[in-house]
């Protein structure tokens, strides 16, 4: 029984930073922009996060901070893709080395400092409830933050002009133009929106989960975040969903061991990247169908030689 | 290149996706010149700023980089031995590209190539005399990264799934094989490095005498001649053009597009697993848990600075091979982590993605 909680409750813990940055890439793909430099943008807003904690002695300015930065990194990729039209696999993957190389460069000094951290805050009352109050509700405040922006931005996407603006950025462009909008505009404020929420999840990563910088500290978790999107077809509720999933099966490996069985960690590793892939492969058309529509364009208008 | 906006009067809803319909207009020669002149100045310039601000000198660090990269017989070895893999790994992107696929898989696939051929040493050894056994390695290893980007292919003609999406995860799924083995199976020593067992040195790749070049250099030429004659002067290669440029077309001209969808991907993860056979047969010698690390990615942007064109591929790679060997001057002379050498690769690709566009769109 405890092992089910310590995996869940590790599950929530670590599927938070890959569902920030999952909620900020739902965005972006909403309004037709993929951006794999999702996994640089969370570098970036954890180191930034991490060392504005350290010099302010403030977690919450960090995490403004590791935000801004990641939202810096989300304009770079807008301004090259959307103004300059190049192509959003390359230069996603161009951003990214820019940030393994920045935060390289930047973040020696602060690899092994100190850093005053988020803590845990129990939510009284809620945290008491067996089980769900221990998986829930032992955390810390950036975690709980996720809590209240998966609703917002489902709220925002689904329930507001704005979200229909980047929902039509994302579906049919040219609509937005015969009413007299600005495409680009409208999905560079996704973008960058996207690489704010990839930034808070670095943060989290740094500052509320690890409590530590290390070079290239994400390892692969922007990219699960890609995948997610797609896996939990662009819906910020199954981004939520999606997100416990992989943490829980990052979750399985170190529990298990815990207990003393001995489980070669690496096949644990792989269990979200195959699960999505079966998953992907399974619900196949099915979730191809429902991309936005600007977005297939992206996925099947694959470079021009030449 | 697709994110420009859909000019008002394009398609009908419900239509097939109409390909916005633009004017490409080539610029003149020297105007395409200036833009790569301005974009190279500008990534440097940025790049100075950032080392500025690290209280490093940039012009002598560039002139440090420049001594110790372009001017030592080592360091010049050094960039033709780091230029073979990304050669190949390049191709393995610009084949599926001429068919309107993208390969994000460099990486898995490298790997597996590489644990095919370490595979292939550990069951047979030296035994077979080395010429035999070196042609099994590289078999295996093509074969593996062949079988590795198949996987993406099937999977996008049995269900749809999208192959820069699926290869970009199988990337993950092949560094897990890899860690799993040099972790238990195939780990020589239960203490210290997780390594496999060293190449047996008749099973090493040959040099080219009198330098530590390996030969895994010729086989990479003689890909991009390959690769460029198959493209261009093949049946195949205009296929799977045809396929890459309007699928539907290709269809209704009675081509097999599935069977140019799985060749083209195989025929790129061939590739990239050949690299993976060079970096341990030619390199490493061992599989470690760094094996190969980001070469596949180096070599899809490698591909997109030549513009996926097999020529412009050596010289690209002989660009990221030199940034590569001038990490290590900036680590030595300057004291920068090793690393912040992508920033300047980042900073290039950026400028060269973003503003040299050979071709003028224009929306009509």
């Amino acid at each position: 029984m405890s092992l089910v909680v310590d995996v869940l409750a590790g599950g929530v813990a670590g599927g938070t930073s890959i569902m920030y940055a999952a909620l900020g890439e739902t965005v972006s793909e909403r309004s037709g922009v993929i951006n794999l430099g999702v996994e640089g943008a969370m570098l970036v807003g954890a180191l930034t996060a991490y060392a504005v904690g350290v010099e302010s002695g403030s977690p919450w300015t960090g995490a403004l901070a590791g935000a801004v930065a990641g939202g810096a990194m989300g304009l770079l990729h807008a301004l090259l893709v959307v103004y300059r039209s190049a192509s959003q696999m390359a230069v996603g993957l161009s951003l990214l080395f820019l940030a393994l190389g920045l935060t390289s460069l930047f973040g020696a000094s602060y690899v092994g400092q100190a850093v005053v951290g988020f803590d845990t805050w129990e939510v009284p009352g809620l945290s008491d409830i067996p089980v769900v109050g221990e998986v829930l509700f032992r955390h810390d405040p950036l975690l709980y933050l996720s809590y209240v922006l998966v609703p917002l931005t489902w709220a925002v996407l689904f329930r507001t002009r704005l979200g229909l603006l980047v929902r039509t950025a994302g579906e049919r462009a040219d609509s937005l133009v015969v009413h007299g909008y600005d495409v680009r505009l409208v999905r560079t404020g996704a973008v960058v929106a996207g690489g704010v929420l990839a930034g808070l999840g670095g943060a989290h990563l740094s500052t509320a989960y690890a409590n530590a910088w290390f070079e290239n500290m994400v390892s692969g978790r922007g990219f699960i975040a890609v995948a997610l999107v797609i896996f939990a077809v662009w819906s910020p509720w199954r981004v939520l969903g999606g997100a416990y999933l992989f943490g829980c099966a990052i979750a399985l490996g170190p529990a298990l061991q815990a207990r003393g069985y001995g489980i070669n960690q690496f096949l644990l590793d792989a269990v979200p990247f195959v699960l999505t892939l079966v998953v992907l492969t399974i619900l196949g058309r099915r979730t191809l169908s429902s991309a936005p529509a600007e977005l297939k364009r992206v996925f099947e208008n694959a470079p021009s030689p030449g | 290149m697709t994110a420009t906006l859909t000019p008002p009067d394009a398609g009908a809803p419900g239509a097939p996706e109409p390909a916005p319909r633009r004017l490409a207009l080539r610029l003149p020669t020297w105007q395409v010149a200036l833009r790569w002149t301005l974009a190279l100045a500008g990534a440097f310039a940025a790049f100075s700023l950032v080392l500025a601000i690290k209280g490093a000198d940039p012009l002598a660090t560039y002139q440090g980089m420049w001594e110790s990269t372009f001017q030592r017989r080592r360091s010049l070895e050094e960039i033709v031995i780091q230029m073979t893999p990304l050669i190949l790994g390049a191709l393995a992107v610009a084949v599926p590209a001429r068919a309107g696929l993208t390969n994000v898989g460099g990486e898995g696939q490298i790997i597996m190539g590489g644990v095919a051929a370490c595979g292939t040493f550990l069951l047979l050894g030296d035994r077979l005399g080395p010429g035999l056994v070196l042609l099994l390695m590289l078999v295996a290893a093509g074969a593996a990264g062949a079988l590795w980007a198949g996987l993406a292919a099937l999977m996008r003609l049995l269900a749809g799934v999208n192959e820069a999406i699926s290869t970009l995860l199988l990337n993950f799924v092949a560094l897990d094989v890899l860690l799993f083995l040099i972790y238990q199976p195939w780990r020589e020593n239960p203490v210290g490095q997780p390594t496999t067992e060293e190449l047996a040195d008749a099973v090493k790749l040959p040099v080219v005498s009198g330098t530590r070049i390996n030969t895994g250099i010729v086989i990479a030429l003689v890909a991009v001649v390959v690769v460029g004659y198959l493209m261009s002067r093949t049946r195949w290669g205009f296929r799977i053009s045809v396929a890459g440029g309007n699928g539907e077309a290709a269809r209704r001209a009675g081509l097999k597009v599935w069977l140019l969808v799985l060749s083209a991907l195989m025929v790129g993860g061939a590739l990239a697993g050949l690299a993976g056979m060079i970096q341990f047969a030619g390199v490493e010698y061992k599989l470690r848990p760094g094996f190969g690390a980001q070469l596949g990615y180096t070599a899809f942007l490698a591909c997109w600075l030549a513009r996926h064109r097999p020529g412009p591929i050596v010289v690209a790679a002989f660009v990221f091979a030199s940034l590569s060997v001038a990490a290590d001057s900036l680590q030595l002379d300057a004291g920068l982590p090793a690393a912040s050498v992508n920033v300047l690769t980042a900073l290039i690709l950026v400028a060269v993605l973003g503003f040299t566009a050979s071709k003028k769109k224009v929306s009509a």
